[in-house]
């Protein structure tokens, strides 16, 4: 029934000309959300007033490639202009509309390359950045504190994120289809794994300090620990095309991605199969996800240039629940997965509608599989025995980690 | 050549040093020289060191430098050595002038024979250098080992040297190489290993360096070595002269090696220079000329017939090989090498420290002794230390330094795998996880950081300071103040104080409770007039209670009028009840009219005591008035008591409920404990006891008149134990005929058990065995009668009764007792043989025994019935015995009197018992199959089984519809169903079934459709065993079948959030 009438889609904020490439919650906040988009406009939303709290429609020359959080009232923004600039987004003038005359950055870090993305130390003035290399900085000095690069790379870095928990350890995407994992402390890049496709977006669960999510190109998605890298823990399958970004939830027992299909999804931690999908008419490829603060919302920014917010749980009711009403809930939601087995109640929990396409794409998709994997166990048929053995899904992943 | 670079530093610093030295040392030798015409090499060496050792601690520091600097460069110096050691070692030896030309400092060269003696001292220190060990290994191709064998230092060797080597010629370096490694090869004693390095493999140098200094010899044995060198060393080169190799794998063997290479590489000035210096060295001074002498000719011989010498090396050690290329080296080498006085490099032996402290002996031995002690720490030190390895390639390295972070990172992050494992574990979370640190803030925090905003506040503030509580000092101030005033003591007084009052309170208001219950009048206005007389006593001043007293009592009075008055009119519930009802059966109208009489009685009572008593209580005080209203209480009760029983009789004739038994018995209670009360208080009122008693029934007298033993009553059904009263005996006899008419057959019946409890032994006070009457009275059906209840309540009142007469009456009574009873069992017999001839069957137990009651407690259990004769007297006999053991105050005379009167009866019995044996012909078996006469329960459940396997069996059903589609009328044959008209049911075959060839149980064999919709097909994941499942799917979850706690428990989901809350990830707690 909760099926039936589940209305996840909450609202979108506007503002956004081009698409919004990148994302960022304040943390410690619930509301302060900020989002850097193609045409390098850069806006902070405050998400339980759906009001922007700064707008600047020209941050940066070309995109805003990455956007992070410094303190309470300050934000970093890097673009392709090879820039990084240091924000105040705190004064907002009285119609809350932001100042008249365009805002200046307090400080600007010139880079020699474009960078790709930005992540800020949880604790520390200390910022690191993602073009060729990965750089360090501090928020108080012009030039990188350090490099930090794996020595034969010659990659483009696509995204680097500190740990939240160990917050000196980093970690790394890279276009050569690379994870690479750092720390500031050594101040080197200790281990690099190279991956059948190449990453999007990586995100490091927040209550499990070793766990680190990957968005592929490969339409999975995938955790890694980083004490052992050989095979992912967990491939979560169920896009159909490349996923462009993911966020774990602040509970580290869910994430969303968005992907290229044009469908945001959350997962349950350590389950493969089956996410919740989300999707509209008018939303495009989804380049950013965030989960918010308190783990009740997503969002999700999209190649229309809109911030959509979702419910976490589709059919979650938004207001007040007496204990009665909350005991019932509970009680219900607790039959449900005692009788997940029973084939019809899992069927309608299971189910999902879905746009066409990507309900036909899916369905090419699983043909291509099968198709793959029959012939994979056609050769194999045909070869002598035990020459040509099945490799586990998740060996393949990988193919070489380097020390 | 990168090394030669980077020693450039040293180097310079160094050469002020060895200028000076230089000097020094040129002219020493050359004095020695001239002392000494032909002088060994050993001297020569220490001559060489002697000045070294002065120089050495300035070497050292250089050294450092050195270390230091040499570590990066250092894999370039070792390719450029293995290029070096790679080719021959002439390329080099021919470079050798070549470098030395190049070199800038003309000085240098001069110096070298210096820098080898200064390297050789530093080797020594800086064995632990792996750049040193390590190049040389690599370069040892050129043996141009020193035939200095006296020194045999091999620990003491200095790093500088090898810089200066590095700054002026490559070969200068490979000597001291070499020198090193000879002198190590020196130590281990071993052939093979000298070979090996004359080979010049720079793998295997290395390899042996690396074992020699593992195994470095601590000073002694070198110490030794050197005392015993020089009388060797003219031994050894005389053998060089001839082959180095025939002497052995000894140490010499060593020297020889090093003597020969020296030679071959040396010139003859540096011979002769050698030769100064032995003849420096006191020991050697003797021999000196002969081994010079013989070098010489050794020397000569050399050239031309160092390859004749090679091959026999090659025999007398294991490699073969090593010799040859050695012997070519150490030519190349000699040809190469540097003509100058200076360049000693050439006499580098290993410089042992002994030889640097000889020089020392002649000074001071206290002082040598000391630096000896001190220089062989310092030589066991350095000998065991190692070299350390080359620095590998900056990639590789870098590879293990990503690793070692890599596992650093690990290892802290592991720090983490607790906490994961928990939160994974976890059956329920509440986030955020970590919840933020609450302060806590006390009033005293709150009050610190208060600052009055409002006029209200700053205003009550402003009072506050005036009143001087503003503040924790000032209220803490006030405090003392006041605490100031009083003494522990005086503490302690009030809180006792405080305590007494508290239990004064408590007991007066316990009392006042237990006072409060009573509720005896007389009581309550013996009370009254005590307090009225307190008052009295007390003054008029009390006038006003009293008067509230009079008012209270008054109101008390008029109370209980009007009480009586409502109770006992029609007012009443009942009675309005009554009334409504119309029309009254005569019963009814009876109970009415006996309530309203009642009322009356009361009314009148009440009035003619109640004016009576009205007036006493307001006007009498006096003592006698107590009596009068006691005597008029036991009055009361009299009367009381008299209507009581009156009225009883009256009661008797209704057929109302009273009349009922039960409430008969409960009425019986009452009374008697209403006059229980009734006597308790008179007595307790010092009044006589009225025997109303007397008057009525005879049987009452003695239970007045006896109030001791036990008191047994019986009302109702039960009968009751007390102390006090003897229990009457009428009432015994009045309950006798109570029991059913076949108690006695039931008490037969159960004295008939052996070993039943009930036999007299048992009793509370029996002292006689009951006469059994008959035993052969068996209950009609033993399945039928309850044996227990029965068996065991009515024997023993039927003895208590025989005790009561056996006790107290006299012998005539008793037999006349006995003689009742007989008649009674004997109608009760006659009774029941009646009974007997009407059932059909009289069922005999078989299981009684015909030993009876008496035998039961003496003889056991017989199976089989001993003839009536034989028993009666068995039991006549055993009778005596008992009655005297049971009853010791019973005389014997009693006894016996007793007995004779139970033979009497036993022969009664006997007569009776005689006819029921006869009939006894059934068995137990028998009766119970009569029970279950009719019930084919086995049959019927093979019938049914059968039924339904028939039924789940396979089988056709022809459905033909008759007329249909054939032909009807007469004659016509019956034509076989045709095929599509017979359904075939596929049912279950039986011998498939599941309950086949298992004849109890019947296994239904039908499918559940409906319920098959909701049944998996395989276990579900988390659970691992059927049961498991099964088990979960039956605990229901909801409110109806759990308790509030437990519902709650079982919905909570696993993780809880609280819409707002931030949730921020987890974080190190330190």
């Amino acid at each position: 029934m909760e099926r039936i009438f589940a209305k996840p889609f909450i609202g979108a904020l506007e503002g956004h000309v081009d698409a919004v490439e990148c994302m960022a919650r304040q943390p410690g906040t619930l509301d302060m959300v900020a989002s850097g988009s193609w045409d390098g406009g850069l806006i902070v939303h405050n998400i339980i007033k759906k009001s922007q709290q700064m707008r600047i429609d020209v941050a940066h020359k070309g995109k805003i490639t990455g956007i992070t959080f410094a303190d309470s009232n300050r934000l970093l923004s890097c673009g392709v202009d090879r820039n990084v600039k240091l924000w105040d987004f705190r004064d907002v003038d009285e119609n809350g509309a932001g100042p008249s005359e365009p805002r200046k950055p307090l400080s600007v870090f010139p880079g020699k390359t474009a960078f790709n993305s930005i992540d800020h130390h949880r604790s520390d003035p200390l910022f690191a950045t993602a073009s060729n290399i990965v750089q360090v900085w501090d928020e108080t000095k012009s030039a990188p504190i350090s490099n930090l690069t794996f020595p034969t790379s010659s990659e483009t870095i696509s995204a680097v994120r500190f740990n939240l928990s160990e917050s000196s350890v980093l970690a790394s995407i890279g276009s050569d289809r690379t994870f690479t994992l750092y720390d500031i402390r050594t101040g080197k890049a200790e281990r690099r794994v190279i991956m059948q496709m190449r990453s999007n977006s990586l995100s490091w669960s927040p209550t499990f300090p070793t766990s680190v999510l990957l968005a592929s190109e490969d339409h999975n998605l995938y955790t890694f620990d980083i004490r052992s890298l050989t095979h992912p823990t967990q491939i979560y399958k169920a896009h159909v095309s490349a996923v462009m970004s993911c966020d774990w939830s602040p509970t580290g027992t869910h994430f969303v991605s968005g992907g290229w299909d044009r469908t945001v999804r959350i997962w349950k931690e350590g389950q493969g199969t089956a996410p919740e999908v989300y999707h509209t008419k008018r939303m495009q490829r989804v380049m950013s996800t965030l989960f918010t603060a308190d783990a009740r919302f997503v969002l999700s920014g999209s190649d229309d240039g809109n911030l959509r917010i979702w419910k976490a749980k589709a059919h979650e009711k938004l207001g007040i629940i007496d204990s009665r009403e909350r005991a019932a809930l509970e009680y219900r939601e607790r039959l449900k997965e005692k009788w997940k087995m029973d084939a019809q109640v899992s069927k309608v929990s299971r189910s999902r509608h879905i746009p066409k396409p990507v309900h036909k794409a899916a369905q090419l998709k699983t043909t291509m599989l099968e198709a793959h994997r029959v012939k994979e166990e056609r050769r194999r048929k045909h070869t002598r025995a035990g020459e040509n053995k099945p490799k586990a899904e998740r060996k393949k992943v990988v193919i070489t980690e380097q020390t | 050549m990168v090394r030669q670079v980077q020693s450039m530093k040293p180097r310079k610093s160094q050469v002020k040093d060895q200028k000076a030295y230089n000097a020094r040392g040129y002219e020493k030798r050359q004095s020695l020289k001239a002392k000494k015409a032909a002088g060994g090499r050993k001297n020569t060496d220490v001559y060489e060191y002697q000045p070294e050792k002065e120089r050495r601690s300035k070497v050292k520091l250089l050294l450092e430098k050195d270390e230091m600097l040499g570590a990066r460069g250092h894999d370039s110096e070792d390719e450029d050595d293995d290029e070096d050691g790679g080719r021959g070692k002439g390329r080099k030896g021919k470079g050798k002038p070549r470098m030395l030309g190049e070199d800038e400092d003309d000085m240098e060269i001069g110096e070298d024979e210096d820098e080898e003696i200064d390297s050789d001292g530093a080797f020594d220190e800086s064995d632990e250098e792996r750049f040193a060990g390590f190049s040389f290994a690599s370069q040892k191709k050129k043996p141009i080992a020193k035939a200095n064998k006296p020194f045999k230092t091999p620990a003491t060797r200095g790093v500088r040297f090898e810089v200066d080597l590095n700054e002026d010629e490559e070969e200068d370096v490979s000597v001291d190489q070499t020198d090193d490694a000879f002198d190590e090869e020196d130590r281990q004693e071993d052939s093979d290993e000298e070979e090996e390095e004359e080979e010049g493999e720079p793998d295997e140098f290395v390899d042996v360096l690396d074992i020699l200094d593992g195994r470095g010899e601590p000073m002694s044995e070198d110490e030794r070595e050197s005392s015993a060198k020089p009388s060797q060393s003219f031994a050894e080169e005389d053998r060089d002269a001839e082959d180095d190799v025939l002497e052995g794998p000894s140490r010499r063997d060593d020297t020889d090696e090093d003597q020969d290479e020296d030679e071959d590489e040396d010139s003859e000035e540096e011979l002769e220079e050698r030769a100064v210096a032995i003849s420096a060295s006191e020991d050697e001074e003797e021999d000196e000329i002969s081994k010079i002498d013989s070098l010489q000719t050794f020397i000569t011989s050399l050239d031309a017939g160092q390859k004749r010498k090679l091959p026999e090396d090659d025999g007398a050690h294991s490699t073969l090989e090593a010799r040859p290329p050695k012997r070519r080296l150490l030519q190349e080498r000699t040809e190469t090498g540097v003509e100058n006085e200076f360049a000693t490099h050439f006499g580098a032996t290993k410089l042992n420290l002994d030889d640097l402290l000889t020089p020392l002996a002649s000074t001071s031995s206290a002082n040598l002794d000391s630096l000896k002690k001190s220089a062989k720490v310092l030589a066991s030190t350095s000998s065991k230390h190692k070299t350390l390895s080359a620095p590998l390639p900056t990639r590789t390295q870098e590879r293990l330094d990503r690793e070692a972070a890599y596992e650093q990172t690990k290892e802290e992050v592991d720090k983490w795998n607790a906490t994961m494992k928990r939160i994974k574990e976890a059956e329920h979370l509440s986030f955020p996880l970590q919840a933020p640190t609450a302060e806590n803030t006390s009033s005293l925090q709150l009050a610190a950081k208060f600052k009055p905003t409002t006029e209200l506040e700053s205003a009550v503030d402003k009072l506050m300071k005036a009143a001087n509580l503003r503040g924790e000092a000032d209220i803490a101030q006030t405090e003392t103040l006041k605490m100031n005033h009083l003494t522990v003591e005086e503490v302690a007084a009030r809180r006792a104080e405080l305590a007494k009052t508290r239990e004064l309170m408590f007991r007066a208001e316990a009392k006042a409770k237990r006072v409060a219950k009573i509720k005896s009048k007389t009581y309550r206005r013996l009370k009254k007039k005590e307090k009225a007389k307190l008052a009295d006593k007390l003054g008029e001043d009390v006038d006003v209670d009293e008067l509230d007293e009079d008012g209270r009592l008054k109101m008390e009075v008029e109370r209980a009028r009007e009480r009586a008055t409502l109770k006992h009119k029609n007012t009443g519930k009942w009675a309005k009840a009554m009334q409504h009802r119309g029309e009254l059966d005569a019963d009814q109208r009876r109970d009415i009219a006996e309530m309203l009489d009642r009322g009356e009685k009361l009314r009148r009572r009440i009035r003619g005591e109640g004016s009576g008593s009205e007036s006493e209580d307001d006007d009498e005080d006096s003592e006698e008035d107590e009596e009068t209203i006691k005597a008029r209480a036991f009055d009361e009760l009299a009367a009381l008591r008299r209507d009581d029983d009156g009225a009883d009789p009256e009661a008797s004739k209704s057929k109302s409920v009273f009349e009922m038994k039960f409430m008969k018995d409960a009425m019986a209670r009452d009374r008697q404990r209403a006059n229980q009360i009734a006597d308790d208080f008179v007595k307790e009122m010092g009044g006589r006891i009225p025997h109303e008693d007397d008057d009525e029934e005879g049987d009452d007298a003695p239970d007045s008149a006896e109030p001791h033993g036990a008191q047994i009553e019986r009302v109702g059904g039960r009968v009751t134990y007390r102390p006090g009263a003897l229990p009457h005996l009428t009432d015994w006899i009045a309950f006798v005929p109570i029991f059913p008419s076949d108690t006695s057959s039931v008490t037969l019946k159960s004295t008939d058990f052996p070993g039943d409890p009930t036999s007299p032994v048992s009793l509370i006070s029996s002292d006689r065995p009951l006469p059994t009457p008959v035993d052969d009275e068996a209950p009609a059906n033993p399945w039928l009668v309850p044996r227990g209840g029965d068996a065991a309540a009515a024997p023993t009142k039927q003895r208590k009764h025989e005790v009561a007469v056996g006790k107290h009456s006299a012998t005539a009574e008793k037999s006349k007792n006995k003689l009742r009873k007989k008649k009674q069992s004997l109608e009760e017999e006659r009774a029941r043989a009646k009974e007997d001839a009407e059932v059909a069957i009289s069922m005999a137990d078989v299981l009684t025994l015909p030993s009876g009651s008496g035998s039961a407690s003496h003889a056991g259990p017989s199976s089989t019935a001993p003839p009536a004769k034989g028993k009666k007297s068995a039991k006549a006999k055993s009778k005596a015995p008992e009655a005297v053991q049971d009853d010791s105050d019973d005389s014997s005379d009693d006894s016996d009197a007793n007995s004779e009167l139970e033979e009497q009866e036993k022969v009664v019995d006997s007569k009776l018992k005689g006819k029921s044996r006869a009939v006894k012909a059934f068995e137990q078996r028998d009766i119970v199959a009569r029970a279950f006469a009719g019930d084919n329960v086995v049959q019927q459940f093979a019938e049914a089984k059968r039924l339904e396997m028939q039924e789940d069996a396979p089988k056709e059903v022809d459905t033909t519809l008759p007329g249909w589609g054939s032909w009807g009328g007469a004659g016509l044959k019956k034509s076989a169903p045709k095929p599509q008209f017979v359904k075939k049911v596929a049912g279950v075959d039986p011998k498939t079934r599941a309950d086949y060839n298992k004849a109890h149980v019947i296994i239904s064999e039908k499918r559940d459709k409906k319920a098959a919709k909701y049944m998996v097909k395989d276990l579900p994941f988390p659970y691992t065993s059927k049961a498991q499942f099964e088990r979960n799917m039956d605990t229901p979850l909801g409110t109806e079948w759990n308790t509030r706690v437990g519902f709650q428990r079982g919905t909570l989901p696993r993780v809880v959030t609280k819409p707002g809350t931030i949730i921020s990830p987890l974080e190190k707690l330190l």
